[in-house]
């Protein structure tokens, strides 16, 4: 079997955030993680490329992304005091998008750090 | 943490030959710290290593971290504060008070010691964890830490660091401090940037019943957060964002699953010593990045009319 082979792969698991992880990779999950401590080796082989998960669900239920969005844009622009939290294990791109929606919003936003 | 004094974890690898590690356990929490950066690796100034540094370590109880330092001091729980201060106090010769010494569960001697040992390094670095942020006197601590390795430059070149924890904590810290001039708890109520940890920060918020809605994400507050907080969000609309279906996922009226970051989502997280590193996913999610849904979520906000800013216009590259 082919395996695509990544070097300097990044671990994002602790605050090392080590850059040297050779990770080798089949179509849906990393089969190894080179130079990775044990929770580096955790975090890389147990997150894989399935759909575990319905894409969204509201309510509970399965339901399309697209509505999900909908419905999630109404709920914060209804809000007098929305609340965005969190960004820990999302990307500095992502977060940026999150400030700026906040912003928006008119809301607070929050990290891990707070608490 | 304006004006904090530190530096990058390569200057700690080449530089650092007297090592402090404050209320943490790199060992368990950050296993590779000890060999890729602080302890082990030979670097310039410090060609043979190990050898050439000294290191100890302050805690409250014997963790698994101990076995790696050449001296251990246990100090009482809650007692870090008058630790620090009475540090303080020794590096400037000023005359400290024995029994308030003897509360801390230290003796003079081994602080005395401590001192000396500050005083004669060349480059000396102190880390600090949650063990010292997050008990009694929280950021009072991490201040009197930091004020300390800032007043032995006087003596020495001397730093600081906070040993971060999961995920990209740093890029959150980084990315508000750009954007708004404050690292967390910020509210955009009035249209412009407002900090007050205590009264903006999560979990007082939810407590008081402050908040009307939450967008989580990159977060499980369901699985870590005081009850009344999460009964707060059971309440109120929240939606999440995440690649699992979490505890909050389960009390939220909307779950979004998005690609895992670093694993499947590419971009950009801060180590701990905020230095920005790329990320090399190595697989294809079928699940869009958070990005990606904040950007549509923000667009779909932004085409609803603005009650906030008289004249809110969505760009989406502010750099
Ligand atoms: S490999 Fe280990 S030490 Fe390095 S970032 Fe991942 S969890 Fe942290």
């Amino acid at each position: 079997m082919n395996l695509n082979v990544v070097k300097h792969a990044t671990c994002t698991f602790c605050g090392c955030v080590c850059d040297d992880i050779e990770l080798h990779a089949d179509q849906v999950r990393i089969v190894e993680a080179k130079r990775a401590c044990v929770l580096g080796k955790a975090w890389f082989l147990n997150h894989t490329a399935e759909s575990l998960y319905p894409p969204a669900l509201i309510d509970g239920q399965p339901a399309p992304v697209d509505d999900a969005i909908a419905l999630a844009a109404e709920l914060l622009d209804q809000a007098a005091m929305p609340l965005v939290y969190g960004m820990s294990n999302i990307t500095c791109e992502a977060q940026r998008e999150t400030v700026a929606l906040a912003e928006r919003l008119g809301g607070v936003v929050d990290s891990h750090t707070s608490l | 943490m304006g004006g904090k004094v530190t530096c990058t974890l390569g200057e700690v690898k080449n530089r650092a030959d007297f090592i402090v590690f404050w209320g943490g356990n790199p060992a368990e929490c950050h296993p590779r710290h000890f060999t890729k950066y602080s302890l082990m690796p030979k670097g310039k100034h410090v060609p043979n290593g190990r050898k050439d540094r000294t290191v100890v370590l302050v805690d409250i109880r014997e963790t698994k971290s101990v076995k790696a330092a050449d001296i251990f001091l246990q100090v009482r729980p809650g007692k870090d504060f008058e630790v620090l201060t009475i540090l303080r106090a020794l590096i400037k010769d000023q005359a400290v008070d024995p029994r308030q010494v003897a509360e801390t569960g230290l003796t003079l001697e081994q602080l005395t010691d401590l001192v000396a040992r500050m005083k004669r390094a060349k480059f000396g670095v102190m880390f600090f964890g949650m063990g010292l942020s997050m008990t009694r006197g929280k950021h009072m601590n991490s201040a009197a830490l930091l004020t300390l390795a800032a007043e032995m430059n006087a003596f020495t070149k001397f730093v600081a660091m906070p040993m971060r924890g999961h995920g990209n904590v740093t890029g959150a810290d980084v990315v508000m401090r750009w954007q708004t001039g404050y690292p967390f708890g910020i509210n955009f109520s009035r249209g412009y940037p407002r900090y007050n940890p205590g009264e903006f920060s999560t979990v007082d918020l939810l407590v008081r019943g402050d908040a009307d809605a939450a967008l989580i994400l990159g977060a499980d507050p369901g699985a870590t957060m005081p009850q009344p907080a999460i009964d707060h969000l059971a309440r109120i609309p929240t939606i999440v964002l995440d690649p699992k279906v979490t505890h909050t996922s389960r009390l939220a009226r909307v779950h979004i699953t998005t690609a895992v970051t670093g694993i499947s989502a590419p971009g950009t997280g801060y180590r701990m010593d905020e230095v920005p590193i790329p990320l090399r996913p190595a697989l294809k999610s079928p699940y869009p990045t958070d990005e990606e849904v904040i950007r549509r979520i923000h667009e779909a906000v932004c085409a609803k009319p603005d009650w906030i800013h008289a004249n809110g216009q969505y760009t989406t590259n502010q750099v």
